[in-house]
């Protein structure tokens, strides 16, 4: 997962656009438990490295959807903002 | 051989079909509790199969088995300190990859297990073909395919489940090997804890140790910090390796692991065009037709549930209180006859004809929802709204309930992640008027002013809700936590699973309603009886007269509304001589009493529902603030109404 961390841009989750994907280069962190979100994320699946395509957005600045590994996953747009992607 | 007890756990990601698999193999042998001191449920149940008494224990679906939840915390420490003989480690074939993630750290707890690779229709609808063989011998675990809410597989499961147990495998599981910086640091740890008791295994110890988890830490303090403070030292070694904190490198290999079993396991063919699961998926999430259908299906469900209730709860009242004349005959008119009938039955009436009625198809409902994967679909479009009072989407299901009735949608206020966040959801929850105060702003309000004033104090006490809920989330210590959350494909429930999770509810709702139900109306009816009831009218009047401005006798309904809230309109009929309200008091007098008997505490059930939840100290500071605060409002509107009206 090191060999990723080129110069290549990183953008948050939410600058992807409907359809693309990226892949996971970091998760910022948060403020207060942040520390346990982060973990939830891994745990679900958002490891670095791991290719997350946004399939959408709900309206007026709602969750994201997105797919990792295989399953679909609704992401609050708070969190969503914390997460580095490489843009493919 | 006869007689042999075995303990089963089952466990598994969030719907996977687990409680499907539960529900086969228990049939009715099975009651829900709650973990000792947790407000984690817990589903068991017992069965008989080839001379074997079998209990089944349905731990609850999670992700993963760190410190993240209850839930999480609670399942490990089960499988740790009650061992159980096998764990049924239930896997959703169509998303392999993060299912079998929980698998392995299963197998780091060392439990002989064996694989229930469920959804195979699912999966092979999705394109994904699952080598049940292969994987069986990746994984060093027995794997049954099976299709949950068909039947096909569980005997055979269970049989696979009873042969792991016999045969006593020793044979250690494969488990994931993390990279060699890492592995050596796990085998330092472990030098250092070899003659330590530890109640998980040790290698699990040692990789939580490099993971930070909380609560290991915790324990191994106790026993010697110093294998704390080396791990700790450890995990700093290997994050300066990676670039990445020590736990997020672990988890990252773990999914690597996870990852080469599953592609190694299964054949992806790809599915010709968007399946018919997944443009539904599409349409309801949509934000135009998502947004349509979300409205429509909350109007249907409330129209048709109180269509229904007011049609059969009219049917059933009329049939029972046809037993009056009976209760006279044995029990006489006089005080014992009025109190027998006007206080325990009737509480028991008032019970049954909520609870038939309403409860029941709104829970069948709501289970049909959140099983076929709608109500996930709801949280996802709510999610932006419900972050406006400080919660997240999930929090609109115990909101959407608390319509119904407020006592299940304060217990539903459970899937929410954090201690916080429940109580959070609970105090808005109880906020939102239930279907007893409909009837309240319907037939007083509705009927006597007409159906704008109606609407017009829903969407004020919206906006109450959403004023004292933001208050709520600024004043209660501790952070937002933010959506994740899966949506798994659309699909048709198991219709006896919904009747039974309905069934179970349903009981904990009579276990704690229906006592107190009775309890206020044979209270009422004594107060009645002895003629206090006129010195609690004139105690109140200073409220009730001078500052909202009411007939002295609704103190008296105010008070008891508390007790029996579906009577507060019979009440006042009763108490002022008439049903034509519009004869005894004035608009505003109208306007003000469904004002405060909207806002203030829904009713004793629901009270006993926040304590049970929440503790005495917590539940009375929400009552007496909500009673506080409808009196405050009440005011308020008195004098500016008065102003316009």
């Amino acid at each position: 997962m090191e060999k990723r961390n080129s110069k290549r841009s990183k953008v948050p989750l939410t600058a992807l656009k409907k359809g693309e994907s990226g892949n996971v280069a970091s998760i910022g962190a948060g403020h207060g438990r942040g520390g346990g979100f982060e973990k939830r994320l891994m745990d679900m699946g958002l490891t670095p490295g791991t290719r997350v395509t946004v399939v959408k957005s709900a309206p007026f600045h709602g969750p994201l959807e997105i797919l990792v590994r295989g399953s679909r996953l609704a992401l609050g747009r708070g969190m969503a903002e914390r997460i580095f992607v490489e843009k493919e | 051989m006869n007689k042999k007890k075995l303990l089963i756990a089952l466990a598994g990601n969030a719907n996977v079909g687990k409680s499907v698999i539960f529900n086969h193999l228990t049939g009715l042998h099975q009651h829900i509790g709650n973990w000792p001191g947790k407000t984690v449920e817990r589903a068991e149940g017992t069965l008989h199969f080839k001379g074997y008494t079998i209990d089944i224990v349905d731990l609850p679906g999670i992700y993963s088995l760190s410190t993240y939840s209850l839930e999480e915390l609670v399942s490990r420490k089960y499988i740790a300190v009650e061992r159980p003989d096998v764990v049924i480690n239930v896997v959703d074939a169509s998303v392999l990859e993060r299912n079998l993630f929980f698998t392995l750290q299963l197998m780091e707890l060392e439990t002989p297990m064996v694989i229930a690779l469920n959804q195979m229709d699912i999966a092979k609808s999705k394109g994904v073909q699952v080598d049940t063989k292969k994987l069986e011998q990746l994984l060093g675990v027995p794997v049954m395919p099976t299709v949950a809410v068909k039947g096909v597989g569980i005997a055979k499961l269970l049989e696979k489940a009873i042969e792991t147990v016999e045969k006593k495998q020793v044979k250690k599981q494969p488990q994931v090997t993390y990279g060699e910086e890492v592995e050596e640091k796990i085998g330092k740890l472990m030098e250092k804890m070899k003659s330590a008791q530890l109640v998980y295994p040790q290698r699990y110890v040692a990789i939580k140790l490099l993971e930070g988890d909380e609560e290991i830490e915790r324990d191994i303090k106790r026993i010697n910090p110093e294998i704390v403070s080396a791990a700790k030292k450890l995990a700093g070694e290997i994050e300066c390796i990676h670039g990445h904190c020590c736990s997020t490198v672990m988890t990252s290999e773990r999914y690597e692991a996870a990852g080469c079993i599953a592609r190694a396991a299964q054949k992806l063919v790809s599915p010709m065009k968007p399946s018919k699961v997944e443009r539904l998926h599409n349409f309801t999430t949509h934000r135009v037709t998502g947004y349509l259908t979300l409205v429509f299906s909350l109007l249907l469900l409330f129209y048709s549930i109180f269509t229904f209730g007011d049609y059969t709860s009219g049917m059933l009242s009329d049939l029972l209180y046809g037993l009056e004349p009976f209760f006279a005959s044995v029990f006489g008119t006089g005080i014992v006859g009025s109190l027998m009938w006007g206080g325990v039955m009737e509480g028991l009436i008032a019970g049954i004809t909520i609870v038939l009625p309403y409860i029941i198809p709104f829970y069948i409902i709501l289970y049909f929802l959140e099983n076929s994967g709608y109500l996930s679909r709801i949280a996802f479009l709510m999610d932006n709204v419900m972050h406006k009072i400080g919660l997240h989407g999930k929090a609109f299901i115990p909101m959407m309930l608390g319509f119904g009735c407020n006592v299940p949608a304060c217990l539903g206020c459970r899937i929410m992640e954090t201690q916080r966040e429940r109580l959070l959801a609970a105090f808005v929850t109880t906020l939102v008027p239930c279907a007893a105060t409909t009837v309240i702003i319907l037939g007083l309000v509705g009927d006597f002013l007409g159906i704008h004033w109606a609407l017009a104090l829903y969407i004020f006490n919206l906006v109450i809700i959403f004023a004292l809920g933001r208050l709520a989330f600024r004043v209660v210590p501790g952070e937002p936590t933010a959506l994740i959350m899966e949506m798994h494909d659309y699909r048709w429930p198991h219709m006896k699973t919904i009747l039974k999770q309905t069934w179970f509810r349903v009981a904990e709702f009579i276990k704690i309603a229906f006592p107190l139900i009775i309890v206020g109306s044979l209270a009422l009816k004594l107060a009645d009886v002895s003629g206090v009831l006129e010195t609690v009218a004139s105690v109140l009047s200073p409220v009730t007269v001078v500052w909202l401005g009411l007939p002295a006798i609704t103190g008296i309904t105010l008070i008891f509304g508390v007790l029996r809230k579906e009577l507060s309109l019979v009440m006042l009929a009763a108490l002022l001589g008439t049903t034509n309200f519009a004869l005894v008091l004035t608009p505003v007098q109208m306007i003000v009493f469904t004002l405060v008997a909207m806002l203030y505490i829904p009713c004793i059930a629901t009270i006993a529902a926040l304590v049970r939840d929440f503790g005495w100290k917590k539940s009375l500071f929400i009552t007496v603030f909500e009673v506080a605060f409808a009196i405050l409002v009440g005011g308020i509107a008195l004098r500016l109404l008065t102003l316009f009206l």
